[in-house]
């Protein structure tokens, strides 16, 4: 039976992830798209897209043969690692600290790479367009997979991270379509910030688990966890906004 | 190959961003484990120590990021 209190925050991590993997992925995508339409484009997508459902279907079935305390652990692990890493560039990214991701610029930057790729190689231009899309969504979509199974694998969550990820995708996807333009106004930093929180706290309940604790509260246990990274991620951001206030003064 | 090598690079960009938080992040981890496996205290407090421990790592870690506009300053003074 679905547990609320730990499904929610999966398919909540699941999906706010996955928006921010595939709007970058969007940019070039589109950014292909727009130099030479969208056949290479849908093919280099279509194929990244193919990779990364093989990479899943392979995995899967080997992720059943691993214990369930050496998996809780060993993504536990790895989910802190990326939750932290995530967390830490947005707090220093919202203050000011590390530019901002900004979907327009790397729209402009691939597009003009693809120009000049163009004048060098014409008759190859095809080819180059597919192979940016699918290097585009293989390199957004690893860490889209690595995020479901992560979040999904450890409490048998898979199937509702799935279609967290999955919402996101035709989210992105129907828009996308419809404003045919990179998705700049996505607040991604925000979004990073709010999957940094959920990750890392999902890193500290995993890490416990597999290593034989029974977290009071079982589940529960994880809003807790939600809040105390939440509490530092505000803090952090304070303190490192503090820092280039100072300087102004 | 290159293809190749950037997937490579990426999953390692994934999980060791940087190289400080990731070592102090392992180096907790470990402690954790040796109170919760080891230490014969009640499990509970290696579990505490993991989750209070990761909100201190990250707020130590963003304390001694040097913000540009005042390393700028210093390098001109």
């Amino acid at each position: 039976m679905l547990i609320w209190s730990t499904a929610a925050p999966a398919i909540g991590a699941a999906f706010l992830a996955s928006v921010v993997e595939v709007v970058e992925a969007f940019t070039i995508v589109l950014a292909a798209a727009t130099l030479r339409g969208w056949r290479p484009a849908a093919l280099g997508t279509g194929a990244a897209l193919a990779v990364l459902a093989s990479a899943v279907l392979l995995l899967g079935p080997l992720l059943n043969q691993v214990p369930l305390h050496a998996l809780q652990f060993a993504i536990g692990v790895l989910l802190l690692l990326m939750g932290m890493s995530w967390l830490r560039k947005a707090c220093l990214r919202s203050a000011g600290v590390i530019p901002l991701h900004d979907e327009d610029a790397i729209f402009a930057a691939e597009t003009a790479q693809l120009d000049g790729a163009a004048r060098r190689h014409d008759a190859r231009l095809d080819w180059i367009a597919g192979m940016t899309a699918l290097k585009g969504v293989l390199l957004e979509g690893l860490e889209v997979v690595f995020i479901v199974i992560a979040v999904g694998a450890g409490g048998g969550l898979l199937l509702p991270a799935s279609i967290g990820a999955l919402l996101a995708c035709a989210l992105v996807l129907v828009v996308g379509m419809f404003v045919h333009r990179p998705l700049s106004l996505v607040p991604e930093n925000t979004l990073k910030f709010g999957v940094g929180v959920m990750l890392s706290a999902f890193g500290v309940f995993w890490t416990g688990e597999g290593l034989g604790l029974d977290w009071p509260g079982q589940d529960l246990a994880l809003l807790l966890f939600v809040a105390i990274f939440l509490g530092a991620g505000l803090a952090g951001t304070a303190i490192a906004r503090s820092a280039a206030m100072e300087v102004a003064r | 190959m290159t293809l190749l090598k950037e997937v490579a690079a990426e999953l390692i960009g994934m999980f060791f961003g940087d190289a400080r938080v990731t070592l102090a992040l392992l180096l907790l981890i470990a402690v954790s484990a040796a109170l919760i496996e080891l230490s014969g205290l009640d499990p509970l407090v290696g579990g505490t120590v993991l989750a209070l421990g990761c909100p201190v790592l990250l707020i130590a870690n963003v304390r001694r990021q040097k913000h540009p506009i005042a390393a700028a300053i210093r390098s001109a003074a």
